[in-house]
């Protein structure tokens, strides 16, 4: 407690501006705060309010600036401390006390962890629907014109399919993209000769969809299957998938910046790389929800819905595609997406009847 | 008692490099970073009668304690992730506060005076000019290299305001410091140094070290007076090249430690299926990285200690006192190495005392060499007051921690 004379503390006083310091002690004196030399005059003094007091952190010495930028050093915190609890602003310590080493850090401990987890497993897909919702659809009709004007001048070539050969697959596409929420006049599909990209199709966030000549000869009569995959790109612009991934990658990356000055630069770059790996997981989890969108649309189109798991198939026998799923591919493996497709099948086919 | 704060402005500048990782130069930059940790080679100053030493010689002394700051730390990074991240300029606060005021020469501590609001408009202004620049590339292909010539451009002048601001917010015995660099200066030291540094792949980045140091330690004033520092090339090459190779020392042996394992792991090759060779086609690629960041990181970390010790023992305050550095480079290079294994290791939860060994031991190793008494250097910086102490800046330019 604070002694007879209204003694606080004990530390050095050092005048405006100044480097040089005396001996000097903190006491209150006629309702204000002073800093009184060794015969008690006053050096510096001010009502309590009109005092700047720095916060506490650790042990380090606390400051306490005087209104005519006078400054009395302290290294008796716990003094000061009281002095603050007395005058009412003891919250002002709630930082510290959260900070002090003692068995309650083990909740801090935990609840920080926890948080950490539920900021990133709900926190981070909250912010990112947020922000799908806030952002206008002209950016990704920007993006995407922008993303297919560069793959055309870049990777992409004119078709040579048959004009007979498109009509055929464009009317099965057709179908399927009337039953889809944005309607048929939502998608555009296109064709074009792959080169380097070989047997591939995808869907850029405003509905436009590519079909390369080398998927559609893969499929040789099989329209069927081709519209099954286009059924899955579909899946991927209605779930606006790479939005969502623009936005997520974006704020996990944010998250570890922030608490980069904490970890240490090493630590950063690990937990940077595993943010990398999580997100191809994310990729993958996307995919498989392509997978059963596909399923679902050619099934309310009457069409057979497990067509994409025979172009799964034919993945493995002409290219030798036998892969598992491993932590760093942004596909699931084969094998394992054509027997997921084929489960999802049987359970929708289970529940119809 | 203590008064505080540090004179460890450049301590930020390592965190630049993340700042650059953002377009993909982390590595060169790193490489330049190390330049503004260090300074001189102990050897050289072996040779000097430097033995018997001086009575006023004065060691550096870090006070802090793993376990004071792990709270600290612990309730930083809980408020920065409840807050989503807006915490971390107050939680920056605490920690240079804690680290600053832990410092200690002569008895007296340094102190850290930002606010969080200064270092999170900083944040807003620097993270705002990122995703707009960055939004404008994702929609506009043909501008792709928009951020990155907007931060060549940009960098010298937030590197000098950043490298001001930490200046103006740092004391000791109530005297402050301030920076003095121009934008120039900046630009030569940092984009220039780290562009000749990635075209010479590395040859020439003792030459950008020793501009940084340069720059950053001739530019520094205390109380109106000057520091000044013109680190030689030679100590810088040495650190270099004993880096490297010691880096590949390192890697070969990791390399067969793990090449070890494979053949005892795996010893009939030719029975293998397809799976198993795919992932082990996966583990060889993984390993191989690991091998390489190995090597890279354990030359730079030891480039880092050499260029600390040029670039410190070379620096002079008022022309008269020395300072001097003695990091040892292996040393420091297990001691950050461990550091962040064991940090790994225990999930990120050892990672205060880490911080804490980390900068006992360069601090404990950093000395000055006071020319005359020092109550005279004392009395002299009393003299000065604090000169700038009463200039406020608004925000923080650059904020090396993004």
């Amino acid at each position: 407690m604070v002694s007879d004379q209204g003694r606080i503390a004990s530390g050095e006083w050092h005048p405006p501006g100044t480097s040089r310091s005396v001996p000097s002690q903190l006491v209150e004196t006629g309702g204000q705060i002073a800093a009184q030399d060794e015969l008690h005059a006053n050096l510096a003094a001010a009502d309590f309010a009109q005092i700047e007091i720095s916060a506490r952190v650790g042990s380090i010495p606390r400051r306490l600036e005087f209104p005519d930028g006078s400054l009395f050093e302290t290294s008796d915190n716990d003094a000061i401390d009281r002095l603050l609890k007395v005058r009412g602003k003891g919250s002002q310590g709630f930082i510290h006390q959260l900070e002090r080493f003692r068995p309650h850090l083990v909740l801090v401990v935990a609840a920080t962890i926890l948080l950490g987890w539920a900021v990133y497993r709900y926190a981070v897909p909250a912010l990112v629907e947020v922000a799908v919702l806030v952002t206008p659809p002209v950016v990704p009709e920007i993006m995407s014109q922008s993303a297919f004007k560069a793959l055309d001048s870049g990777v992409l070539d004119p078709s040579q399919l048959t004009a007979e050969r498109q009509r055929r697959i464009r009317e099965g596409f057709g179908a399927i993209a009337a039953l889809s929420s944005r309607g048929e006049a939502g998608y555009t599909l296109n064709f074009r000769k792959g080169g380097m990209v070989g047997p591939n199709a995808f869907a850029l966030p405003d509905g436009t969809l590519i079909v390369t000549d080398e998927l559609v000869d893969l499929a040789g009569d099989d329209t069927e299957m081709i519209v099954g995959v286009l059924a899955h790109e579909i899946g991927h612009v209605e779930l606006e998938h790479s939005l969502r991934q623009v936005y997520r990658a974006a704020g996990v990356a944010g998250l570890i910046m922030m608490i980069g000055g904490d970890i240490g630069s090493g630590a950063e770059d690990i937990l940077v790389q595993g943010a990398g790996l999580l997100s191809l997981s994310y990729s993958r989890s996307a995919e498989t929800a392509a997978d059963r969108h596909s399923v679902e649309l050619m099934q309310k189109a009457g069409r057979e819905p497990a067509a994409i798991a025979r172009f799964f198939d034919l993945l493995e026998e002409k290219l030798d595609d036998h892969g598992d799923t491993s932590i760093l591919s942004t596909h699931p493996g084969t094998p394992e997406r054509r027997k997921a497709i084929r489960d999802y099948v049987a359970e929708l086919r289970a529940k119809a009847m | 008692m203590r008064a505080g704060r540090a004179q460890r402005v450049y301590i930020d500048f390592i965190l630049l490099k993340r700042g650059c990782g953002l377009w993909g130069w982390q590595s060169q930059i790193e490489c330049l970073m190390g330049g503004i940790m260090v300074v001189a080679e102990t050897a050289s100053f072996q040779a000097a009668p430097a033995r018997d030493v001086p009575s006023d010689f004065h060691r550096f002394a870090f006070m802090g304690s793993g376990k004071e700051y792990f709270g600290i730390w612990i309730v930083n990074v809980l408020l920065t992730i409840v807050t989503l991240g807006i915490y971390s300029a107050w939680a920056k606060v605490r920690r240079n506060r804690y680290f600053y005021g832990n410092t200690v020469l002569l008895g007296r501590a340094f102190e850290y005076h930002a606010n969080g609001k200064q270092i999170l408009i900083g944040r807003l202004i620097v993270l705002g000019g990122l995703v707009v620049l960055n939004v404008i590339a994702t929609l506009v292909p043909i501008l792709a290299l928009l951020p990155t010539l907007a931060v060549i451009i940009a960098l010298p002048w937030l590197v000098v305001r950043g490298l001001r601001f930490n200046a103006r917010v740092t004391s000791y015995r109530n005297v402050r410091f301030d920076f003095v660099g121009g934008v120039g200066g900046a630009f030569k030291a940092f984009i220039l140094g780290g562009l000749l540094t990635i075209i010479s792949l590395g040859l020439l980045a003792p030459l950008a070290s020793r501009w940084t140091g340069r720059y950053v330690g001739s530019n520094l004033r205390f109380g109106g007076k000057a520091f000044h520092t013109d680190p030689p090339l030679a100590p810088l090459y040495r650190g270099l090249l004993i880096g490297a190779l010691f880096g590949i020392v390192v890697g070969i042996v990791a390399a067969a430690i793990i090449m070890g394992t494979f053949r005892a792991t795996a010893p009939a090759e030719n029975g293998l299926d397809d799976t198993v060779q795919v992932s082990l086609v996966w583990l060889l690629a993984g390993s191989s990285y690991v091998v390489l960041l190995l090597v890279y990181g354990t030359a730079m970390l030891f480039y880092r200690a050499a260029v600390r010790n040029a670039v410190w023992s070379a620096t002079r305050f008022d022309e008269k006192h020395r300072f001097l550095s003695g990091l040892s480079r292996g040393r420091y290079t297990w001691i950050a190495i461990s550091n962040l294994l064991v940090t790994i290791v225990t999930l990120g939860l050892m990672r205060p005392w880490a911080a804490v060994r980390m900068a006992r031991y360069t601090w404990e190793h950093t000395s000055v060499l006071v020319a005359g008494s020092v109550g005279t250097l004392v009395s002299e910086i009393e003299q000065q007051g604090s000169a700038v102490g009463a200039e406020f800046i608004e925000f923080e330019g650059f904020d090396f921690g993004f």
